[in-house]
């Protein structure tokens, strides 16, 4: 398994993208039929989206509700199977690697849920979540896996005296960080991040962007980030990716994007989102009269 | 005199562990056509106050003491038939998850509809007369054809129109949207608050607004209060709020959002706020912000719980420490 | 090399974590959920009164042949049909053998099938059903065709078919009988459970670091089916006992002499107008025990129910 990664070793220097996205689609067959399931149409959930990642940079991946920025996370990791279109890792292509390959893979590609109370199996303990990678791998014995597992927990901010606590113990915000030091664990060069801190309180939030923003600098790692808040995706991304009902709308460094915004639906986005500033919000409230047109909802 | 005037409101719940006390000592007045807005993080209070003063709080919660007056009458201590008259015809509700608060088995136009008939004492077809004038308000499109649908053929920004409709169908003169937009995507937020202010200014009516995103509440409310642990730790118009802040946890909460734009926004830390709220079943016998606030001394934070306090005209302050009166410390915002 | 990142990286741990403030906080002062699933169970009356009850019922099925020094097999012929009194509680039957004791080794029978069985019945329904969750695609879905072609079997019709076949009847054979066409709901709602859990968020991170399927399925998914298997058991008992009271009521039981409470009210039917309490006392004994099992298993399911979070 070693000479796996040490081909993908090899290719990390700052001129090639880490990860490279071409083309990728991810369509759901929407099945009808009473005894045998015919195939009449298809959610096309992830259509035709293409995006670079460079090594040590975060690449937000911003949008709505159903705009499949989740489920580009997925087919990234390879946890959904994409329809169509290549991932390509360190240069090896991962939607045609053999399984073998792929486990190995899985300790350079990880993920941060966003759900701190789905994401811990609530029957092991928060040092069995951490090791359980190290375990699956055959990462050093119970002795230095305990030890891994104590100065990973210290890495994120929690006590390592909790080892042997379970996940219901703890606030969601405490919960989060057991799921980064879990992600961390095997040294992953990429970190998907979906959603991670969605469903926390704005302090707590602040504490684990700052996390993963000194974890970033720290261990040189390489972050998708998606995310629904603007905001958020601001303050972590280098540049983002916009995703509209499956398509990528628009892509660039944050700082443009966010200032010279380009496709109308990035530009309505950003007029929707409410700030905390009322000076500001009736300027924007005229903006979003404006753009009505690309605000409409649904039907 | 005043839509509703909130005092010394105390609701407690009684659980196995103890007295869980949600909402201790809470107080305000809403005039009328005003909005206020309360805000605050998960277990603060602000959706328990909003159920004590409709009457909806859960048992093992009830309201302990404190009075709640709307309109000259007292809410507090009411049979629960007056209690729903009340309810839907004077105070309208709109809760925060569109998916659950409409009943799957009706039709939009019956849900409407039974409002309408339960409180004005309609006739059926005045009532669905009124339902399609109620739906086509909330810019629901082809409002008289979509009357007969189930709630599943509408996506979550109409029901939350619908809901909306359905809360205003008597005209209340106060309305309680707790966490109204929270489950909605952001232009779809945009769109339902934008409603809500339309609707406000036409029907004359008086808000309440709950959430925890300290920009919804920047756009909608007049006057806002943070609460912190049950209690209300600063209150003031909002624009006093956001340029001159001064309990040490709203400039936490406001220095801890992430910015959309501003130097060095990547590689910036956002202040965060250590530890976490306190138990509600035991809270700190002092100042309850105290173990986490970066102000707090040994003096009498920890042993003089801070009273409620006029710092400036309108702006109420729970602190021994306001950022007014911090030696060293400039009055400001960031 | 893959072990210098390894260590380098190990390296890096111990220097961040040095540097690193413990950020997270003290955790929350929660009651285990052991503890908490207790406290609900005995807030349920029913239940708790019906788990004494049933307890009681164990106790007295495996304790009184021990320590009773009637013999359940002696035939006296001059006591005969003695009513409860002191000497014999649940009195005599026609061979004068004391009921009391026969009570509780018929018990003791029935209690041993029905235990056996429902066993029976839970391993061949989760293995059915987690193969089925978890598999998906043509195979779950070829499995549950065809279960749900089995469930048209009626299950009482089978189980005589079944002793009937084997032509003698003893433990194993009841036992294979009750279980035969009995397993089907259990199965659904394995594979039920198992679809959910799938869908939780620590099922896909297993899979992100790479975990082979046994280990999901057996330390993901399964470990998390323990709350409703348990309570199924309880579910499943009562059907059990009855079934095998029922089999052996129309003649179909155990042989002689061994008795199983249904034997006894098989025993007790002939004479039932004269000596009512031949019939009376074993058919008690099962409706305690079916009953009791029901509202234990009804104080499980509130037990074990996790609760949402109250939001204030």
């Amino acid at each position: 398994m070693t000479d796996l990664l040490e081909g993908a070793a090899g290719t990390g220097n700052g001129n090639e993208p880490l990860l490279r996205v071409r083309n990728l689609k991810k369509y759901f067959p929407v099945k009808k039929g009473v005894l045998i399931d015919r195939t009449v149409d298809y959610v096309k959930a992830v259509d035709d989206v293409s995006f670079d990642i460079y090594p040590g940079e975060t690449l937000g991946l911003v949008g709505e509700s159903g705009s499949g920025k989740s489920t580009t996370g997925y087919c990234v990791l390879q946890l959904l199977k994409p329809t169509s279109g290549s991932v390509s890792f360190l240069g090896r292509e991962l939607t045609t690697i053999s399984r073998r390959e792929l486990r190995a893979m899985r300790r350079e590609t990880q993920i941060v849920f966003q759900d701190p109370y789905a994401s811990l199996n609530p029957r092991m303990t928060v040092g069995d979540i951490v090791a359980e990678p190290l375990v699956i791998h055959g990462i050093g014995d119970r002795r230095s896996r305990r030890r891994s597992t104590e100065r990973l927990l210290e890495v994120v901010g929690f006590n390592p005296d909790f080892i042997n606590r379970y996940p219901h113990e703890f606030s969601g915000g405490q919960r989060q960080r057991i799921g980064v030091a879990r992600a961390l664990a095997l040294n992953p060069r990429l970190i998907v991040c979906d959603e991670p801190v969605s469903a926390l309180d704005v302090s707590i939030q602040a504490q684990i962007l700052n996390l993963l923003k000194d974890l970033q600098r720290e261990f040189n790692l390489t972050y998708l980030f998606i995310a629904h808040d603007l905001a958020v995706v601001r303050t972590m991304s280098d540049r983002i990716a916009v995703m509209n009902r499956g398509k990528l709308v628009e892509e660039g460094d944050a700082e443009d994007v966010y200032t010279n915004p380009k496709d109308p639906y990035t530009k309505a986005l950003l007029a929707a989102v409410p700030v905390p500033d009322p000076r500001a919000m009736r300027v924007r409230r005229e903006e979003r009269r404006k753009l009505k047109g690309a605000l409409a909802e649904p039907v | 005199m005043a839509l509703l005037e909130v005092e010394d409101l105390h609701t407690f719940f009684k659980t196995r562990e103890g007295e869980v006390h949600a909402v201790d000592g809470v107080s305000f007045t809403l005039d009328r056509g005003m909005t206020l807005g309360i805000v605050g993080e998960s277990g603060c209070g602000k959706s328990v106050t909003a159920l004590s003063i409709m009457g909806l709080v859960p048992p093992p919660g009830r309201v302990v003491s404190g009075s709640v007056v709307f309109n000259g009458r007292s809410l507090v201590d009411r049979k629960q038939r007056e209690l729903e008259d009340i309810r839907g015809r004077d105070i309208g509700m709109i809760f925060q998850d569109p998916m659950t608060s409409l009943n799957p088995t009706l039709t939009i136009g019956t849900q409407i509809t039974e409002t309408l008939r339960r409180h004005l004492n309609m006739s059926r077809d005045a009532a669905r007369k009124r339902a399609v004038e109620l739906l086509e308000e909330v810019h629901i499109p082809n409002a008289a054809g979509r009357l007969d649908d189930y709630p599943h053929r509408y996506s979550g920004g109409m029901r939350q129109r619908v809901m909306i409709a359905i809360a205003l169908a008597c005209n209340p003169k106060l309305l309680i949207a707790d966490e109204p937009t929270t489950a909605l995507d952001v232009t779809v937020q945009a769109g339902v608050l934008d409603l809500l202010q339309e609707l406000r200014i036409e029907h004359e009516m008086a808000m309440i607004m709950i959430t925890h995103d300290m920009g919804v509440v920047a756009e909608t409310a007049d006057d806002i209060i943070v609460m912190y642990a049950g209690q209300v730790v600063e209150h003031a118009k909002t624009l006093d709020l956001y340029d001159s802040p001064e309990h040490p946890y709203t400039e936490a909460l406001l220095a801890a959002l992430p910015q959309l734009e501003g130097e060095d926004v990547r590689h910036g830390r956002l202040t965060s706020i250590p530890g976490r709220p306190p138990d509600l079943i035991a809270p700190p016998p002092a100042c309850r912000f105290a173990p986490r606030c970066p102000y707090a001394g040994q003096d009498d934070c920890a042993v003089v719980p801070p009273e409620l306090r006029e710092i400036r005209p309108g702006h109420w302050v729970r602190s021994a420490h306001p950022a007014s009166e911090r030696m060293g410390h400039p009055v400001g915002a960031r | 090399m893959v072990t210098e990142r390894r260590q380098e990286f190990e390296a890096s741990l111990i220097r961040t974590a040095e540097a690193r403030g413990q950020e997270a906080g003290a955790a929350l002062q929660r009651a285990s959920l052991l503890r908490d699933a207790v406290h609900r169970f005995s807030r349920n009356r029913g239940a708790v009164v019906a788990a004494f009850g049933f307890v009681i019922m164990i106790g007295f099925v495996f304790i009184v042949p021990w320590v009773d020094s009637a013999s359940p097999y002696a035939v006296d012929f001059s006591k005969a049909y003695i009513g409860p009194s002191w000497a014999h509680p649940f009195g005599t039957d026609e061979f004068g053998r004391d009921l009391f004791v026969r009570t509780a080794l018929g018990g003791r029978v029935s209690v041993e099938i029905g235990f056996a069985a429902t066993i029976a019945i839970m391993l061949i329904g989760i293995v059915y059903g987690a193969i089925s969750g978890f598999a998906g695609g043509w195979l779950d879905n070829a499995m549950m065709r065809f279960l749900d072609a089995l469930y048209g079997l009626p299950y009482l019709p089978f189980a005589i078919i079944t002793v009937t076949i084997f032509g003698v009847v003893n433990f194993w054979t009841m036992v294979v009988a009750l279980t035969v066409a009995s397993w089907f709901t259990t199965a659904r709602v394995m594979r039920g459970q198992i679809i959910t859990l799938k869908e939780n968020d620590y099922v896909r991170a297993a899979h992100a670091l790479g975990a082979r399927w046994y280990r999901v399925l057996f330390r993901h998914l399964l470990p998390n089916t323990l709350g409703v298997l348990i309570v199924f058991v309880f579910l499943e008992l009562p059907g059990v006992v009855l079934g095998e009271a029922f089999l052996s009521f129309l003649g179909l039981g155990i042989s002689p002499p061994k008795a199983s409470w249904g034997t006894l009210a098989q025993d007790g039917y002939s004479s039932y107008q004269s000596h009512p309490y031949i019939i009376v006392v074993p058919a008690l004994a099962i409706a305690w025990l079916i009953l009791s099992a029901f509202f234990i298993a009804d104080g499980l399911r509130d037990a074990l129910d996790p609760r949402t979070r109250e939001n204030f």
